[in-house]
């Protein structure tokens, strides 16, 4: 075989695969998107004969949504704002003080990324029966505190360790204390990195299911959790209308996020 | 003054602390002691006064354990190797375009997969792979039943693939960059094929980031939850799968322990050999 036929074999192999893996990735987003707007109200062969946003209607006067979709709501900003704000200042202990098993605590930090979330789940669940704690809210907020803090800690410690000291340095030898010197000169240098960290976080608590399907109880229960029991309940065209929404509202996000902080840039760079 | 700023630093890591000891910690520690517990029908966890035993892990040998971990380690395996090779061309194509246009959107797309999390991911492969997906006339011709056990872990697996595939990208792009164009180019102007350029060359230059990337792959599948438990039907368990049932159907919350201590400990041997591997690896590199 002459290189030039092996080349093109090559070009052609790889430009499928790539081609393939596309349309893996997205057309399953496109049926759900297509048939979320199908007026059928049984599971039938694509495309839908007809189109009709009942599936949407349903899923805006659905009680057990609603309320799934307003305790999500509350937990993952309640999550987030505390993780941030506990990150942020473990960060700058982090950064300002110099010890020995520095790299060891960080490591302690992000460790529960290697948890299975089941594992953690359970383990909050026994351990807050064990306290006498049964609240549904309180056990979610636990529960989703420590699968989302990762995130914040890695972005807070970079992004708080990423800004110069010098910056500090000047804004003190001209008369600005420690603290004033932090929330005006390094806190907004590392603001994109910790806001990054904390929509990530926000993320996570909302699209948990394995720690949630542990620590519901029959009043409080999240928006990812109703609709896997709907899932597994029945065929409900609802949840496809419900993903689409979830979607759509994940790609405004992000196209905002770009705009104010570049989400793109953090990968691009290879972190 | 000094001792007051050190006390100041020390009370910002007070609400860090509590959150890792009150949530992480002592749970992990109450879920291993739960583990080896009694099982008595009936209670919400184990017998606390019947003493210790190590009956729950000795029961994990026979029975739904170890086919939950054989279908985990099989399918994980499967979908990480899958995800890392067809991860390969793609980051190739975003991290060598011509066009940034191409680049931001291609980037932009994978990380929009990687919010979109897992839930509607899973369902919106349920409905893709389904009886009456877009692949309807594929399944009809082929005569596979999709209730069959085989596809049902077909689509496990893709489910798994789904998720893996935009990380690994994500993942593989930074390295894949860093490695200069002309090296390709000359090992192909001194005579190398296409593939066999790629295959000397770039290949071993970024193989870290390909372990590094299986090593992100291989313990999310281990640890996948809902993938398997929508996709599954109830017929394919992953090991996570068994806990929620332990916990759900039976109640039998020492059991629930003690499969979770050794998903924990499976997770956490797969990362220590594969992050060493890892190092390994770089610090040979680096060295030659």
């Amino acid at each position: 075989m002459s290189k030039r036929f092996q080349d093109s074999v090559w070009r052609v192999l790889t430009t499928s695969t790539v081609v393939l893996s596309i349309v893996f990735l997205i057309a399953p987003l496109a049926v759900v998107t297509l048939l979320s707007f199908d007026s059928r109200t049984f599971l039938g062969p694509l495309p839908p004969p007809s189109l009709s946003i009942r599936w949407y209607i349903r899923f805006f006067s659905d009680e057990m949504i609603l309320r799934g979709l307003r305790t999500s709501l509350l937990l993952a900003t309640a999550v987030t704002f505390v993780a941030t704000v506990a990150c942020v200042a473990v960060a700058v202990t982090m950064m300002r003080t110099r010890f020995a098993g520095k790299k060891a605590i960080s490591a302690f930090l992000l460790s529960p990324l290697v948890v299975p979330p089941v594992v953690l789940g359970l383990g909050i669940l026994l351990y807050l029966s064990a306290l006498g704690i049964v609240d549904g809210f309180t056990r979610l907020l636990c529960g989703h505190l420590i699968i989302a803090i990762p995130y914040v800690v890695r972005a807070s410690l970079i992004s708080l360790s990423g800004v110069n000291p010098i910056y500090a340095e000047a804004a003190m030898s001209l008369g600005a204390t420690e603290r004033a010197a932090f929330w005006t000169v390094t806190l907004p240098l590392a603001r994109s990195g910790i806001v990054a960290g904390a929509i990530l976080s926000f993320a996570v608590s909302m699209d948990d299911v394995a720690v949630s399907m542990f620590l519901t109880d029959a009043q409080t229960v999240t928006l990812p959790v109703v609709l896997v029991s709907a899932m597994r309940a029945n065929f409900d065209l609802t949840i496809a209308a419900a993903s689409v929404l979830f979607m759509g509202i994940i790609a405004i996000l992000m196209v905002v996020l770009d705009r104010t902080v570049g989400i793109t840039n953090v990968f691009k760079n290879g972190s | 003054m000094p001792m007051r700023s050190f006390v100041a630093r020390l009370a910002l890591s007070v609400p860090a602390a509590a959150i890792y000891l009150g949530l992480f910690t002592l749970p992990l520690a109450v879920l291993f002691v739960e583990s080896l517990r009694p099982f008595v029908p009936g209670f919400i966890g184990g017998s606390r006064d019947a003493g210790l035993t190590l009956s729950n892990y000795q029961n994990l040998l026979s029975g739904a354990f170890s086919a939950a971990l054989a279908t985990t380690l099989k399918l994980g395996l499967a979908a990480s190797l899958a995800g890392v090779a067809l991860a390969l061309p793609l980051a190739h194509i975003c991290a060598r375009s011509n066009s940034r246009r191409v680049e931001t959107m291609l980037i932009g797309f994978l990380i929009l997969l990687m919010f979109l999390g897992v839930l509607v991911r899973a369902y919106a492969l349920q409905l893709f792979l389904g009886s009456v997906g877009p692949l309807r006339p594929l399944i009809n011709v082929l005569g596979i039943a999709t209730t069959n056990r085989a596809y049902i872990e077909f689509t496990v697996c893709a489910g798994l693939l789904h998720y893996v595939l935009p990380m690994s990208v994500l993942t593989l792009i930074g390295s894949l960059r860093s490695i200069h164009s002309s090296l390709h180019e000359c090992a192909q102007s001194l005579g190398a094929s296409a593939w066999m350029a790629y295959a000397t060359i770039t290949l071993p230059l970024c193989a870290p980031a390909i372990l590094t990337a299986f090593l992100f792959s291989f313990t999310f599948s281990l640890s996948a939850f809902v993938i398997p438990m929508i996709l599954g039907c109830g017929r394919v368990n992953f090991v996570s799968t068994l806990v929620y049932t332990r916990f759900s159907e039976i109640a039998n919350y020492p059991s629930g322990a003690a499969i979770s201590i050794s998903l924990l400990a499976l997770s956490l041997t797969a990362v220590a050999v594969l992050s060493t591997a890892v190092r390994r690896w770089t610090s040979l590199r680096s060295h030659t």
